[in-house]
């Protein structure tokens, strides 16, 4: 990879950066999820590039947006993120919401590619040896058990920052002059509006087993919103939430809500 | 060594467990290790390490992918672990011990979930808004701290020096459907997150797209990453994408915006567009 003029990062900063991403699920929350681990591993990397407070501070906002990922290879959208960084700072015209664009768009696919990798495979294979000389108290278990999971792991989080960091400086830079990047600010936005509506369907649970009917006629009250469209709960749900957030309701309200719904919920046997 | 020293190392490998998440998700927390280590403490490694063995294979189905929590295995294993050595019993107890310990601590955990992390969220907001990046770095050291990890020791800790009998005593007095209310509401946290997302992103122009991804979960069931590889497919459509057109921009530089759809025949027409 050549380096071109915006590139003002050595690789020490970026080795800060590596060694700041090892607490990328150390602050993981129900809100955004691993968005202080991110912004926290970029500090170094963000404040190299912008010098004025301004600057800085709509930086860290950016990165302290939802976030989530297969934690070993945090590091990849990191190395992009920070080449967009860089960019935006030499370009006076740059688009910012494509720095989160293509972090959202990266998401999805990253971690489907990495959680069936390190957990559905390096960890089984780690842990199958492991137990076995466990079983039998040979300290050796533990032991190869955290090398055999721990080595890949952190070739991928170094390599992961790396890699990213090139393939975000020299695309960046082709798409830049080939006019390409309203295009590519419009298409990352479809990729990660699309996964966001996925994550919705799947991993937002509200189930109602309140059962309408009796005998065969019998149905609960989620059957029937999923006769309708399923998953439309929790996507209603969602839609009241983001209701909630236009009206500028304080977070800690809207998370007690949900306490509250969860336990009545419970009580009442409305939800389950 | 007292009960209490003991407590208060079986409380601090607790802790280095959760600080995994510290340490680059290093898998310290994992069963394996810390009945090896609670074997330490107690001054038998050999049992520690087969204790850990067998809770390990009754963990296996526990670990954090995306939004999920799963039970606490690490509170389950230390205690376990450790009742079960000072009792001389089999690794059988320390698995009857620990299942029901890491469902009380997983209620703990959702506690500092719910109630703690909010705060330290809200504050790393605040100092960005400063630009003062030390006080980011602070929240996001502190409050893993404050609302998982030292949680964990203290209830590691207590309930050691606390004995077994009395642990069972509380289990059996919280409410069914405060667990299971809490457990619901973990449910449907996430939808928090997304709502702040689509704050961001979402506009008249865009809004289908968000539609879109949902309803492929929704009626096919594929998965988020079929989601990602279909819509980049879509974005590739709407943003111009021809296989007859010209070819300024090789596949080569191309690649980078997604990895495998670009591989072969995928030019842009770049400049005419």
């Amino acid at each position: 990879m050549t380096a071109k003029n915006s590139n003002i990062l050595t690789k020490n900063d970026l080795m800060r950066v590596f060694w700041r991403s090892f607490t990328m699920e150390w602050a993981w929350n129900y809100e955004r999820q691993m968005n202080m681990g991110f912004c926290y591993s970029l500090i170094p990397a963000l404040n190299k590039i912008y010098k004025t407070d301004e600057e800085r501070s709509d930086a860290y906002k950016r990165h302290l947006e939802f976030f989530n990922i297969t934690p070993w290879i945090s590091t990849f959208p990191m190395g992009i993120a920070i080449a967009l960084e860089e960019q935006n700072a030499a370009e006076k015209d740059f688009d910012t919401s494509t720095i989160n664009n293509i972090k959202i768009a990266l998401m999805g696919p990253l971690s489907g590619i990495g959680d069936s990798f390190f957990w559905g495979t390096l960890r089984v294979i780690a842990t199958g040896i492991g137990t076995s000389l466990a079983l039998k108290g040979n300290i050796l278990g533990p032991i190869l058990f955290l090398l055999i999971f721990n080595i890949p792991a952190l070739l991928a989080r170094y390599f992961g920052l790396k890699w990213g960091y090139e393939l975000g400086s020299s695309f960046i830079d082709t798409i830049l002059h080939s006019g390409l990047m309203d295009r590519l600010t419009y298409g990352a936005s479809v990729i990660g509006l699309a996964v966001v509506g996925a994550m919705t369907a799947s991993m937002v649970n509200l189930n109602i087993p309140l059962t309408l009917g009796s005998g065969e006629e019998a149905q609960t009250v989620t059957d029937l919103f999923n006769g309708i469209v399923p998953s439309v709960l929790p996507l209603l749900f969602t839609f009241i939430i983001l209701y909630l957030v236009k009206k500028e309701v304080k977070a800690h309200w809207i998370l007690l809500l949900m306490v509250f719904l969860g336990i009545f919920g419970a009580y009442t046997g409305i939800l389950g | 060594m007292s009960t209490g020293m003991t407590a208060l190392l079986l409380a601090l490998v607790a802790m280095l467990g959760n600080a995994e998440y510290l340490l680059g998700t290093t898998m310290l927390s994992r069963p394996l290790v810390m009945g090896m280590l609670t074997g330490l403490v107690m001054g038998d490694l050999k049992t520690g390490i087969i204790m850990g063995g067998t809770l390990e294979l009754a963990f296996l189905g526990t670990f954090s992918i995306g939004a999920s929590i799963p039970p606490e295995a690490i509170s389950g294993t230390v205690l376990g672990t450790a009742f079960a050595i000072s009792a001389g019993e089999s690794p059988s107890v320390a698995l009857t011990l620990a299942l029901p310990i890491a469902s009380l601590v997983l209620i703990v955990k959702n506690l500092g979930f719910i109630f703690v992390f909010p705060t330290f969220v809200h504050k790393a907001d605040q100092y960005a808004e400063e630009a003062n990046h030390r006080g980011i770095d602070m929240m996001n050291l502190l409050s893993g701290f404050f609302a998982i990890n030292l949680p964990i020791g203290l209830v590691v800790g207590i309930s050691y020096y606390l004995g077994g009998g009395k642990i069972e005593g509380l289990l059996n007095m919280i409410p069914e459907f405060v667990t299971s209310g809490l457990e619901i509401a973990t449910g449907l946290l996430p939808a928090y997150g997304f709502a702040l997302l689509l704050n961001m992103m979402i506009n008249k122009r865009n809004v289908v797209f968000f539609l879109l991804g949902f309803a492929l979960i929704a009626y096919f069931g594929i998965d988020v990453t079929g989601v990602a590889i279909l819509s980049t497919i879509l974005a590739f459509i709407l943003t111009g994408y021809s296989a007859f057109n010209g070819a300024e921009m090789s596949p080569a530089d191309a690649a980078p915006v997604v990895s495998e759809e670009t591989e072969g025949g995928i030019d842009y027409d770049s400049e005419e567009f």
